[in-house]
């Protein structure tokens, strides 16, 4: 099983990688429509904004929480050096 | 392949977490690691060589529930898609870390961000599943079209109050397993149209 580099979801059919490319590291729902990765601050946004949907949190609390999450992940690591 | 000494170091590891996850469940997160040393049968000085920090073995813990809630949710989803069966699987998993949990969102406010920030990953993973299958179910007609994080978070606070009060529900028992179908289908009749 891998999990995406992107948003941490577990892959573990086709159906669960983006372009049901087995190849990919990241999910369908952290590719763009024409397959390739979301930017780190696409991500972001839609993290947060997917958040407040759900939860109802305060737009500045997702966003931290977006951020924290996302540190965590091998996609976005370099985002947070230095 | 593993040899003899990562396998050994590997299953301390995973002693230390169950025990530190009990015992943080039976005290509260104020607990001495010097008690989860005790209680694991090893030194306080291999629960460091494991967990350099306080702060480390805490998120080790969360991540654990983060991970299992995740797998657990995630299988389900693809064995069909029903709010049923989804509130189900929520509880049992909840039931299984039920002392833990309850200390997680009893003690939050006192926990570090990256704790916080851990708590709200896993609110998000449920609300992701909660959400397809909540949308699905207004979109069909057949659940009342009310916001997203409203239906969410009244089936969250209704969680929460029972565990938060289970002393009053179900005093020395798991209030989950005595409380769980009745929250399920009372929750589907108030969001049922």
């Amino acid at each position: 099983m891998k999990n995406c580099i992107s948003c941490g979801m577990p892959m573990m059919d086709v159906s669960d990688f983006a372009m049901g490319d087995v190849d990919k590291e990241y999910c369908i729902y952290c590719a763009r429509p024409d397959g390739t990765m979301q930017s780190f601050d696409e991500k972001k946004e839609s993290f947060t904004n997917f958040i407040i949907k759900t939860q109802g949190l305060d737009k500045s609390v997702a966003q931290n929480a977006a951020e924290a999450l996302m540190r965590k992940l091998p996609a976005w690591r370099g985002h947070f050096m230095d | 392949m593993q040899n003899k000494r990562q396998i050994q170091k590997e299953a301390t590891r995973e002693k230390i977490i169950k025990t530190a996850i009990r015992v943080y469940a039976e005290n509260g997160f104020n607990t001495p690691t010097s008690v989860i040393a005790k209680e694991s049968g090893v030194s306080h000085g291999t629960i460091f060589a494991h967990f350099p920090t306080l702060n480390d073995l805490l998120l080790c813990l969360i991540q654990t529930f983060y991970d299992d809630i995740g797998i657990k949710l995630h299988n389900l989803s693809k064995s069909g898609n029903n709010i049923a069966g989804l509130l189900q699987m929520h509880l049992n998993v909840l039931e299984e870390y039920e002392g833990f949990y309850k200390r997680l969102i009893s003690e939050t406010s006192s926990l570090p961000d990256e704790i916080k920030n851990t708590l709200i990953g896993i609110q998000s993973t449920v609300s992701k599943h909660f959400s397809i299958v909540i949308e699905q179910g207004i979109n069909k007609g057949s659940i009342k079209n009310i916001p997203v994080h409203i239906l969410f978070n009244t089936w969250l606070g209704l969680v929460h109050y029972y565990l938060q009060n289970s002393d009053l529900f179900a005093p020395n028992t798991s209030v989950l397993k005595q409380y769980k179908n009745e929250l399920i289908n009372n929750f589907l009749e108030l969001i049922a149209k």
